[in-house]
């Protein structure tokens, strides 16, 4: 009789109680996955920082976020198989009885650290957002939060998360802390290092907040922001599917025959004029030469430079943040007047080499670079946002979300859409889907921003 | 007085003797059946004055003895499909005058009049309310929905019943798959019946039909009764038929042969490839609106760069190809070959046949052979006990089925989408062959192998799928004569199928080399013990009663596995080739026990007033334990008005109502929740949150339905129609609803939601003409189902059933038709499509714009038959009035170049690819934005590769998805058979043989009438929720004709 078949409603195959470093594991690889994958159905930040540009089809490099599922794929990956498996882990930490308590709060720091990025790049895609009703299965219709109210709570957690660290305990530790290895200590300098970025992000809506972030960072004591390119939190792909550098799927090479993308002129033309070291490991060479496609417009293949191998190398790792970044971000709050220590320039000078000596060049190949007057602080072109800017959205190649933010940031350089009546993207639109699944809320939120137009400007974005 | 009775019966048509006619004297119980001659001899007690001849397929013949010792009588075919004798749910008999609902018969002469391979195609037009839609590519799963789809998520497919034993009808296609996004269609198990083994179909409409087989019937029920032996008999029937196939080039893509390929009007730069400094193609570019043809122009095609090809290093004329992507395409082979035996003995029938059926499909490399057996026999042990069993095995083989939608194992995806004009198919035949290579039109831009798409002949002969399903079925039954109204069944039947699919890429093909294989195992038994009761309680009032249990066990389990990372060896399909370390396989398990009771209750008074109750109970396993059992009644009555009026020209007049209700369980496993698991991050293990929100407070979901209906015959039986109207209500749907990811999950269980849907069915029939050698009889088949998402869940107003690549999805959306497509919209100015600035349609703000209803706004079928003498002409015309489809072929194929209204001359006599201000453009109807009639030429080609038409207008926002959305209303010729039954007299000089049919058809010979004009609306992705409305990488229609040969011995 069917009362006694209880175990036919039980699964067989799959487990119902895991560890919880397995979701943490899980959690990193899609995040660094979705900031990582070119694919054009997800992620087309390359293109909106003109650093790459496309062969044929010109729908995403001239901003067309609907024929794809573009912004329902970032939402749902970052909401789904980010936050909601890092909530999880949460749940099982807490409710793991044999912890040790030094442990416990390291382990609910790194997964809090984890939470404040992925909501900050939610936040700083799309605008407002669900958030204090959000990772609720019950409920279907989530309201938005408004976009400021969210970021400065993230901020808050992400200070107590870093204050919470102790470098004396261990955390999520060896194979399941795929960017540290279990190394609290960077993980203290990957919080701090985060805590200046975020709130550089709201620096020209909310200096006093920024500003205090900055200076807590990198307040003696504190453990100190990522000092070096072995600090980067990096993390190492490996050579076989599914745990191959995205990447290497999307552009031709031992996964893929496609040939979608080609380095933009923009970029090209940028770095050519500065003879920059780092071409050679950006791009490949056509006759010898760097040529970047035309952004936006058709592109014969084997006329123009695209990716090197080095970046198209199923191995080759993904940043979430790096040293040169960190220098630059201190370049820029020098400029601010925040208390960081050093002088623009020092730091500045510092990010550049960084930079260089991490994608392969020399120490004399960034001072050679750094000495030339297109490149030297003192006399490079325009205001510090711009030579800081556009020295960022250099470094920032290959890490098209980073660059599009910075970009945003501090509106250097220059991008102009490649056909008049566009306009670069502010943000992304919000999802098709959520016009209908949860109507209610996604039109409030649509008005509350301003409209959702991909033109929209976020709250910090007011420059 | 007992009188011996005795006579012949024969088959009024042909005049052959008629074995296994039922005999009975009419108001007892004596009968006989007619031997394997057509004789009979019965003894008629004193009193009787009345013999009934009954045979299934055949008109119920009454006739008064009188006087006579010798009777001989002759049945005609009862192609009214309004059966006296129906078998009903359970497989019980009934008489149709009893019937409070409605259920429409088929014979199996007109099951295999037009010899189709698939017994479920052959319904399509033949039954009221009976929607069948097919796709074209070889063997592909059939969609069968009775009276509209009413389950928001879950299973809206009629249940398949073969004699009483429910079987698999499943379509073991990948989710992918049915939202268009590749892979092959295996099409589903009902493709393994035997039509030649069928004696019947009746299809059950409504819940009050199909009550007793309770939950899994909610969608209708096909009840198949296969053939059986006649007593004292014996038969030998040999059949063999041929059938050939080609594509219905009005369902194809009509190529412009005015520009060959690329996106813009440019070649390569030119270079000595061999011959001198010449243009090169643009392989890469897969479109065609590149450079205007010129035959004085030499040019490097992708042949020069193929040191295998006798024109390598060489330049050609630049011109359109001879042979276009049809060519591709060629005449398909439609073997069947059986012999079926059947007879019986004094107590025992028997029927044995073996079926072989060879299909080579229209696309290279590819078949379908399938071998069959089917055995069924009974054996009268006693007076009262009957003991009968089945057993049917068929084996299906594919290989190279059709891939299909947006995949490059689908050649329709370059030949309608992404193609280069110039490209001669023949030329990629002949270079595939030369050397078995993947020489490609389509070169990488260094020339060292495909970009996107593959030689097609590659992709059919190197990258194609094989499978195999083997499939058993049967039953064995015990039946005890209790007392005379009383008599008990006890049932055991099974159905499993095991399933095996392989899919490869061959190393050197577009996409990264691979191998897949993937097993699938299904297993339903059933248990059924049944008292039947059968009294007569009075003259004037009679009973009719049934109490039984039901034990259903389901159990499947499936493991996928895979490549990854690419093959080592090429050629080499095995899992152990693969390049990188395998993946863990996915593995699934699932089981479900649903425990049921139930009683049926009919009562007659006076042969004229019936009523009917039925109710059911189950307990199923799905459900939280605490809340799985379910309960749903059935009521109707129906009074037979024909005995109330004494006319001479009604002959058969009935009305009816009913009530019913049907609880349905959930789907296994959506209780309780597990983690995912992810392939782990090296040795670094990994798990996941699922993205589906199981639900450990579901409750049974129910649907409620309503129908009543009038039947009736005229003079005789000269003209008749059997009219319905229903209305059912689907109520507390089980589904995974769609929610936004925001709350952690995609998709979460719910009760929740009501589809409604309502309409009427008719079916008709008439005898125009009826002579002693000729008779015309046309049926006609017309239902009109209107369908309603009323409520969803909560305050969601739209749940999305499916996303599709172009922009647009398929919804249910409250107020709405279920499966409302959804999309951008033109902007319309006083009711006219506007024009922007530029000339080309501006779009509408919002991308969810409802913009098509692939639900058809009726249905329709004309079936005619007629005979003189031996000869029989049927035809059936099948109709589908409406029904939206959007086309990703259009979509992109328009974008890229490919049809003729891209090219050609503009309103103004130029060539419209020229540029505007050289008189080219294209003038698109409709207004400008201020409402006067649009005079703006739009870029027809803007040099980066925009055009106003599909993905590629607008900056490449696109074009209006509204404009890709075609009425899919057809009007079909869909059969033909014209048979000829050699006259007794020849075949009496043939010895041993008894009978000789000779038969010639053809089936979808002429799509009289359609609206898209490209493309067969018939064509979709897949059976299933999500399986129309949508087309990418459409198959052609197919049309088949062939002739077949039956002998009797």
């Amino acid at each position: 009789c069917v009362d006694d078949l209880e175990d036919y409603n039980i699964d067989q195959k799959r487990a119902t109680t895991v560890p919880a470093v397995t979701l943490f594991t899980g959690a990193t690889k899609n995040l660094m996955d979705v900031l990582t994958t070119p694919n054009v159905n997800t992620n087309n930040y390359r293109f909106y920082v003109q650093h790459w540009t496309s062969t044929q089809y010109l729908d995403e490099p001239r901003y067309n976020m609907t024929s794809r599922l573009i912004p329902q794929n970032m939402w749902t990956t970052l909401y789904r198989d980010v936050l909601n498996d890092l909530k999880e882990a949460k749940r099982l930490i807490n409710d793991d009885a044999t912890l040790a308590a030094g442990v416990k709060q390291n382990q609910l720091a790194q997964l809090e650290i984890m939470e404040v990025y992925t909501w900050s790049v939610l936040v700083n895609t799309f605008g407002d957002v669900p958030y204090t009703e959000a990772l609720d299965p019950q409920n279907a219709l989530p309201k938005y939060d408004n976009a400021q109210t969210i970021y400065n709570d993230i901020l808050s957690r992400l200070e107590v998360a870093v204050d919470q660290l102790d470098p004396a305990f261990a955390g999520f530790g060896g194979s399941g802390d795929i960017l540290y290895g279990g190394n609290m200590a960077n993980w203290l300098k990957f919080g701090n290092s985060m805590k200046l970025k975020l709130g550089m992000v709201v620096a020209d809506v909310d200096n006093a907040r920024a500003k205090a972030l900055a200076e807590s960072a990198t307040a003696p004591g504190a453990g100190g922001v990522i000092s070096s390119n072995a600090e980067n939190a990096a993390f190492e792909y490996l050579s076989a599917p599914p745990n191959n550098n995205p990447i290497s799927s999307n552009v031709k090479g031992p996964l893929s025959t496609r040939e979608d993308y080609v380095a933009a002129n923009t970029l090209v033309d940028a770095m050519n004029q500065r003879n920059d070291p780092r071409r050679e490991f950006y791009f490949t060479q056509v006759n010898g030469q760097y040529v970047g496609g035309k952004y936006g417009f058709p592109n014969t293949f084997t006329s123009f430079s695209t990716v090197s191998a080095k970046v198209a190398a199923p191995t080759f790792e993904a940043l979430l943040i790096d040293y040169a970044e960190v220098e630059f971000l201190l370049a820029e709050a020098v400029e601010r007047g925040y208390n960081v220590g050093g002088t623009a320039i020092e730091h500045y000078n510092k990010g550049v080499t960084a930079s260089i000596t991490y994608w392969g060049g020399t120490e004399a190949q960034a001072l050679a670079y750094l000495a030339q007057p297109s490149v030297n602080y003192l006399t490079a072109p325009g205001d510090w946002r711009q030579k800081i800017g556009t020295q960022e959205w250099i470094a920032l190649y290959n890490r098209g979300y980073d660059a599009w933010l910075t970009w945003r940031r501090l509106d250097a350089p220059n991008l102009l859409p490649p056909v008049d009546g566009l306009i670069v993207p502010k943000r992304l639109i919000y999802p098709v889907n959520e016009q209908t699944l949860n109507p209610g809320n996604n039109a409030a939120a649509a008005s509350a921003i301003g409209g959702d137009q991909s033109s929209t400007k976020l709250f910090w974005d007011i420059r | 007085q007992v009188r011996a009775i005795t006579g012949t019966v024969t088959d009024a048509s042909t005049n052959q003797p008629l074995p296994g006619v039922t005999v009975l004297v009419k108001g007892t119980s004596v009968g006989t059946a007619t031997g394997a001659d057509g004789t009979y001899t019965v003894n008629v007690p004193e009193g009787s004055n009345t013999l009934v001849f009954r045979f299934i397929g055949y008109q119920t013949v009454e006739r008064p003895i009188g006087t006579n010792t010798t009777l001989n009588v002759s049945m005609g075919t009862d192609t009214r499909q309004l059966g006296e004798v129906v078998v009903t749910a359970l497989g019980i008999e009934r008489n149709r005058n009893e019937l409070a609902y409605s259920a429409q018969e088929v014979s199996g002469d007109q099951i295999t009049r037009a010899r189709n391979e698939n017994v479920v195609n052959s319904l399509s037009g033949k039954v009221a309310g009976l929607d069948i839609r097919t796709n074209n590519t070889m063997g592909g799963s059939t969609n069968v929905i009775i009276r509209g789809y009413s389950s928001l998520t879950g299973e809206n497919q009629a249940l398949f019943v073969i004699d009483g034993v429910p079987v698999s009808n499943a379509n073991n296609n990948g989710s992918n798959q049915a939202t268009g996004r590749g892979g092959a269609d295996f099409g589903n198990a009902a493709a393994d019946l035997n039509p030649d083994n069928i004696e019947s179909v009746n299809v059950l409409k409504g819940a009050a039909a199909t009550a007793l087989y309770g939950s899994r019937a909610a969608n209708g029920v096909i009840m198949i009764t296969t053939k059986k032996g006649a007593k004292n008999s014996l038969n030998i029937a040999v059949n063999s038929g041929v059938t050939w196939s080609s594509i219905d080039k009005s369902t194809y893509v009509k190529y412009q042969k005015e520009y060959g390929g690329g996106y813009f009007q440019g070649f390569r730069a030119s270079r000595d490839l061999g011959s001198g400094v010449a243009p090169v193609v643009r392989f890469q570019d897969d479109a065609s609106y590149g450079p205007r043809f010129d035959p004085n122009l030499q040019v490097y095609q992708w042949d020069a760069i193929d040191p295998l090809h006798p024109n390598f290093g060489k330049t050609r004329p630049w011109v359109a190809a001879e042979n276009d992507p049809t060519s591709f395409y060629r005449r398909g082979l439609n073997s069947n070959q059986s012999v079926v035996v059947s007879g019986g003995g004094d107590k025992t029938t028997f029927n044995l046949g073996y079926t072989r059926n060879d299909i080579k499909g229209n696309l290279p490399n590819s078949t379908i052979d399938k071998d069959m057996f089917n055995f069924n026999a009974s054996y009268e042990a006693s007076e009262r006990l009957t003991v009968s069993a089945s057993g049917n095995y068929t084996r299906t083989v594919g290989v190279g089925r059709y891939g299909t939608g947006y995949s490059g194992n689908n050649p329709n995806q370059q030949f309608r989408q992404w193609w280069q004009t110039n490209v001669d198919l023949e030329e990629q035949k002949d270079a595939y062959f030369r050397n078995r290579q993947n020489i490609t039109w389509n070169w990488n831009s260094s020339n060292t192998g495909p970009i996107y798409s593959d030689n097609p002949y590659w992709t059919q002969y190197e990258n194609y799928s094989n499978d195999s399903r083997d499939n058993i079925y049967g039953y064995a039954t015990v039946n005890y004569k209790i007392t005379d109204w009383m008599s008990a069944l006890g049932r055991a039947s099974f159905n499993t199928t095991s399933d095996m699919q392989e899919e490869r890429v061959a190393v050197g093909s577009a996409g990264l080399s691979s191998y897949s294989r993937y097993n699938r195992d299904f297993n339903e038994t059933n248990f059924d013990l049944m008292l039947n009761f059968n009294k007569d309680i009075s003259e004037e009032f009679k009973f009719n009663g049934l109490l039984g249990t039901n034990l259903r066990r389901d159990r499947a389990e499936s493991i996928f596995t895979a490549t990854n990372g690419g093959l080592v060896v090429p050629r080499l399909y095995s899992i152990s080739n693969s390049a990188s370390p395998v993946n863990p396989p996915t593995e699934t398990y699932w089981r479900r026990g649903v425990d049921g009771i139930f009683a049926n209750a009919s009562f007659g008074f006076r042969d004229t007033y019936f009523m009917e109750l039925s109710a059911r109970q189950d307990k199923s396993t799905t459900l939280p334990v605490d809340d799985n059992t379910y309960f749903y009644p059935a009521a109707g009555v129906n009074v037979l008005f024909s005995n109330l009026v004494e006319t001479s020209w009604l002959s058969h007049g009935k009305v009816r109502i009913n009530y019913a209700e049907v609880g349905n369980d959930a789907p296994p496993l959506s209780i309780y929740d597990v983690y995912d698991k992810p392939t782990g991050f090296g040795s670094t293990p990994i798990f996941s949150m699922p993205s589906t929100k199981n639900n450990p407070n579901l409750k049974p979901e129910r649907k409620k339905s309503m129908e009543a209906g009038i039947e009736a015959e005229f003079f005789n039986n000269l003209f008749g129609f059997d009219f319905t109207v229903y209305k059912e209500n689907q109520i507390d749907q089980i589904m995974p609803v769609s929610q936004t990811a925001a709350s952690g999950f995609t998709n979460r269980y719910v009760n929740a939601g009501e589809v409604e849907n309502k309409g009427f069915e008719v079916a008709a029939f008439v005898t125009p003409i009826q002579t002693g050698d000729f008779t015309w009889t046309m049926n006609f088949n017309f239902a009109r189902n209107r369908n309603k998402v009323i409520s969803l869940y909560e305050d969601v107003q739209n749940l999305t059933l499916a996303s599709f690549q172009g922009g647009v999805s398929l919804n249910a959306a409250i107020g709405q038709p279920y499966g409302v497509i959804r999309g951008n919209d033109f902007v319309y100015t006083n009711g006219q499509r506007t024009v922007g600035a530029n000339g080309y349609y501006l779009l509408s703000d919002r991308s969810d714009v409802i913009i098509g209803n692939p639900n058809p706004d009726w249905t329709g079928g004309f079936n005619n038959t007629v005979t003189f003498k031996g000869v029989s002409l049927g035809f059936l015309i099948d109709v589908r009035k409406g029904g939206d489809v959007f086309s990703l072929d259009q979509w992109y194929g328009e974008a890229t170049g490919l049809y003729a209204h891209t090219a050609g001359l503009n309103a103004k006599g130029n060539p419209s690819r020229l540029p505007v201000d050289e008189g080219g453009g294209v003038l698109l109807p409709g207004v400008k934005e201020d409402g006067t009639p649009n005079d703006i030429y739009a870029e027809n080609q803007d040099g980066d590769g925009m055009t106003p038409y599909g993905y590629a207008a607008n900056n490449y926002e696109g074009a209006p998805r509204a404009w890709y959305v075609y009425d899919g209303s057809f009007v079909k010729l869909r059969e033909v058979a014209l048979s000829y039954a050699l006259p007794q007299s020849l075949v009496g000089n043939l010895g041993f043989v008894k009978g000789v049919d000779l038969q010639l058809i053809g089936r979808n010979l002429w799509i009289i009438h359609k609206n898209m004009e490209y493309s067969d609306p018939e064509e979709g992705l897949s059976s299933g929720n999500a399986g129309r409305g949508y087309q990418s990488g459409a198959y052609p229609a197919v049309r088949t004709y062939g002739f077949n040969v039956k002998l009797n011995f």
